[in-house]
């Protein structure tokens, strides 16, 4: 995982450095790019005219120290910048993640248990519906409903959880629905066909047969051995919600990670960049290796030498 | 003062009248400026006005920092005049008024300009102003540690000299008319002696404004919000009227709309100005169009490729049809320029009906090409820029003009850094759209552009020596009418040339809640308005 996290850094800084352009001529302007002076005196000041490989060795000693540097355009240190972004995004990505389970698996069961009914039906519908329309544009569409029929939209100044609860749930509602809408019909469609293939396992018949009651047959023989398989399909929903995430805030005017990112690419803003990829990849190594982990769990089977 | 409405077709008159006027101005200036009452700088005074209350403004573009010297990014300089301030400021109409400076005189050779400081004015950290605070300052931004754009301004001073407290004189090595612009300008401002001398200077200008302003930085998160609060120290007795003005970061447009719509946003400068007709209906908001100083434009390569060649370049500006590329590209919110800027037409730009190569004449385009030798017609490339939204449709409505006088066109897009890059390094290819102005004073808008290395940047290798020497002289010259004639003749030449060809300049909508009142948009897009703006 280490080695992982070495290959990401060197990719990152590699393909910011690949972008044309840089924060110096950011700064200067159409005026001031014809000023060999003005730009080499900048140059100098960010360190920019020294080799790349110097370049990438100096911001992983940083790393190694657990910093990120300073941002270019700011001066202050990128791990503030990028904690605060991140925490806006996470939050929305754990709360949408909880949506879309509990959504999504109290429908999956609810299909699978009315199998080929009208309930199944209408779920599947909506499973179809929620898979197939954008999550930025059901956003959009929130939005403009909200402001346009109720007159009401999202508080525009953030606030997080520990400033203001109540302001932060009036600012989170919405794009955890839109984002969680469409992870809900994922895991729902999923739990349907997972419960369904389990009740047709040996040993679930077999319960069946010795005469164990529906809800034992379902909550211990069932729903246990959906877990493993739902688990994994969580981590790799977890990992898309967070790529997700970036579309939504720019819908909602959210603060988090991926409007940081794109700011500062736009600005050339380097550390910034760095530091916000880094971060992202890291958490997506860590969520991965967190999956891992609970198939143990769930699962005594699997051990881990 | 202001056009409340796109300048509309002035009577004949106006123009020598204006002339006249303001070569009255201009002598008087020469002899020594007289100050402004305290209570007219930045506008009328409002006296029904109520104190205190804060508005929410919301901006698309959010400044990357708020060093008013070293970012030349629009976004930046939009909201730190309002902590940062110059001798002197651009009024609306685009004349140079007196800030911290009280007035000033040339000497009769015009190589010295001294200006008298206004006394009584104190930082945001406590010291008090005097002609060593604007020495240092002024030094410190054409000096080569600071790599700052707005050097280019300066670089006629040869030398700064405190004459006494509240006495500065600039010593210019030639004869410089812009000097007063150039001190007035967006990138120029006064810091306490010796502010940049300490570690760390410029990145603690995101945490602490060290201005002279009416107000102070209090809280920046970036990718979120500025905050700024009344200067309660401010020199002007009167403004401003607002305690606290919180600056949101709203990148996409449509959430703008939505904020406008539901009052969460009092003010806000459109992204797109045809984004007003979404608003139509809504009660409660009111918006004003402002003629800008920025100039939408199409720049030509003459330094290789076929638009080396002259009769090329006039057969694109023959084929063009501004008045149609103006509706493609923000649907008629603007108006149709010829060498200038709108904002600054009226007072600098050649008569439009005087100017050569107009368009669209695509059959003379033809034939021109034909006797240059291209009867089947020319291949060419337009570049445009990602992220400014009205350079896609309308370089798709100049595809098609092209077309139809036989130039075949490709568009390809580029990211802005990659642009810039290229721009610097004047290397881009056939034709660009461009996108650029916000300077008031001719000489800055046209010198570094067009003047032949070393002397300007010629981004578009032009390399002519007669318009350098053309523009030099009317830097030098004193008199508005010697300046007006030279640089209406230079604005012929360019056109002749079509060295470069200015399409037009879309207007600045400004949408505002009724409970602001007195919010007047200033042609650059700086929010010099919100001075003077009070609440209910």
């Amino acid at each position: 995982m280490l080695l992982t996290a070495l290959i990401v850094s060197i990719l990152v800084v590699l393909l910011v450095h690949a972008v044309p352009g840089n924060i110096v001529q950011q700064m200067l302007g159409q005026l001031g790019a014809g000023s060999s002076d003005a730009r080499a005196t900048l140059e100098a000041y960010f360190g920019l005219n020294r080799p790349m490989h110097m370049q990438y060795l100096d911001w992983l000693g940083e790393l190694m120290r657990g910093s990120l540097g300073d941002s270019w355009n700011q001066g202050t240190p990128v791990v503030n910048l990028v904690l605060r972004a991140f925490a806006v995004s996470a939050e929305l990505a754990v709360l949408s993640l909880l949506f879309a389970l509990l959504v999504g698996s109290l429908l999956g069961i609810a299909a699978a248990l009315f199998h080929d009914t009208v309930v199944d039906l209408g779920i599947q519908a909506f499973n179809v519906l929620g898979l197939s329309l954008p999550a930025f544009w059901v956003g959009a569409m929130m939005l403009v409903v909200a402001s346009n029929v109720f007159g009401w939209g999202p508080p525009f100044r953030y606030a997080g959880p520990l400033d203001n609860l109540q302001l932060n749930a009036q600012i989170m509602v919405l794009p955890m629905l839109a984002l969680g809408l469409f992870n809900a019909a994922a895991i729902s469609q999923f739990v349907r066909d997972l419960v369904l293939e389990a009740v047709r396992l040996d040993f679930v018949r077999t319960a069946t047969a010795k005469g164990a009651s529906r809800t034992t047959v379902y909550a211990k023989h069932t729903f246990r051995n959906i877990l493993v398989p739902l688990t994994s399909f969580t981590g790799v929903i977890f990992i898309g919600i967070l790529g997700g995430v970036v579309a939504i805030e720019a819908v909602f005017n959210l603060p988090g990670i991926g409007r940081l990112i794109l700011w500062a690419l736009q600005t050339r803003d380097y550390p910034v960049v760095q530091g916000g990829v880094f971060l992202m990849a890291a958490v997506t190594l860590l969520v991965t290796l967190a999956v891992d982990f609970l198939y143990a769990v769930f699962d005594p089977r699997i051990t881990y030498a | 003062m202001i056009a409340r409405v796109l300048s509309p077709q002035r009577p004949a008159w106006i123009r020598p009248l204006v002339a006249t006027l303001v070569v009255l101005f201009a002598l008087a200036s020469a002899v020594a400026q007289e100050s402004q009452p305290l209570d007219e700088i930045y506008g009328p005074a409002a006296p029904e006005a109520s104190r205190g209350g804060e508005v929410v403004v919301g901006i698309v573009y959010e400044p990357p920092a708020l060093d008013p010297v070293h970012q030349q990014a629009d976004a930046t300089t939009a909201v730190t005049v309002l902590m940062y301030q110059g001798l002197a400021y651009t009024d609306w109409d685009g004349t140079i008024r007196p800030m911290l400076a009280t007035g000033w005189s040339a000497s009769e050779d015009g190589l010295t300009w001294t200006f008298e400081l206004r006394k009584g004015v104190t930082f945001h950290n406590g010291h008090e102003l005097t002609a060593a605070d604007v020495k240092y300052s002024y030094d410190y931004i054409r000096s080569e540690g600071c790599g700052c754009a707005g050097s280019v301004y300066l670089n006629a001073v040869d030398s700064i000299e405190v004459v006494d407290d509240y006495t500065v004189a600039f010593h210019l090595s030639s004869r410089n008319s812009a000097i007063l612009a150039g001190v007035a300008d967006k990138l120029t401002a006064v810091f306490p002696e010796g502010y940049f001398d300490g570690e760390g200077a410029q990145a603690r200008l995101n945490q602490k404004s060290v201005g002279t302003g009416p107000f102070i930085l209090e809280q920046f998160i970036p990718n979120q919000s500025i905050r700024l609060v009344r200067n309660p120290n401010y020199w002007q007795p009167t403004v401003p009227y607002l305690d606290a003005i919180t600056f949101v970061s709203v990148p996409d447009g449509n959430t703008l709309l939505n904020g406008l719509r539901t009052g969460q946003i009092d003010l806000a400068q459109l992204a797109r100005p045809q984004d007003i007709v979404q608003l139509a209906g809504v009660n409660g908001l009111s918006h004003q169009e402002q003629a800008s100083w920025v100039q939408k434009s199409l720049d030509l390569q003459a330094g290789g490729g076929v638009t080396a060649e002259k009769a090329v370049r006039q057969a694109i500006s023959l084929a063009v049809d501004k008045g149609e590329i103006l509706q493609a590209a923000v649907q008629g919110y603007g108006q149709v320029i010829g060498l200038v800027p709108a904002g600054m037409q009226e007072r600098w730009g050649a008569p439009l009906d005087e100017l050569p190569m107009r368009g669209p004449d695509p059959e003379r385009a033809r034939e021109l090409l034909a006797e240059a030798g291209y009867p089947d017609g020319v291949d060419i490339q337009i570049t445009t820029i990602i992220g400014f939204d009205w350079m896609t449709p309308a370089a798709e409505a100049l595809a098609s003009q092209l077309a139809e006088a036989g130039i075949r066109t490709t568009i390809q897009r580029q990211d802005l850094g990659v642009w810039i890059n290229n721009w610097g390094a004047r290397a881009f290819v056939d034709i660009t759209l461009n996108d650029w102005g916000t300077v008031p004073d001719p000489s800055l808008l046209f010198d570094a552009h067009f003047q032949m290395r070393p002397v300007g940047n010629d981004f578009r290798n032009w390399n002519n020596e007669e318009a350098t020497k053309l523009f030099t002289r009317a830097k030098q010259a004193t008199e508005y009418d010697d300046r007006y004639e030279l640089y209406a003749e230079a604005q012929k030449m360019m056109a002749e040339e079509a060295i470069t060809i200015p399409l037009f300049s879309s207007s600045i909508v400004a949408v505002t809640q009724d409970r602001l009142h007195n919010y007047v948009q200033h042609p650059s897009g700086w929010y010099f308005g919100l001075i003077r703006t009070w609440v209910e």
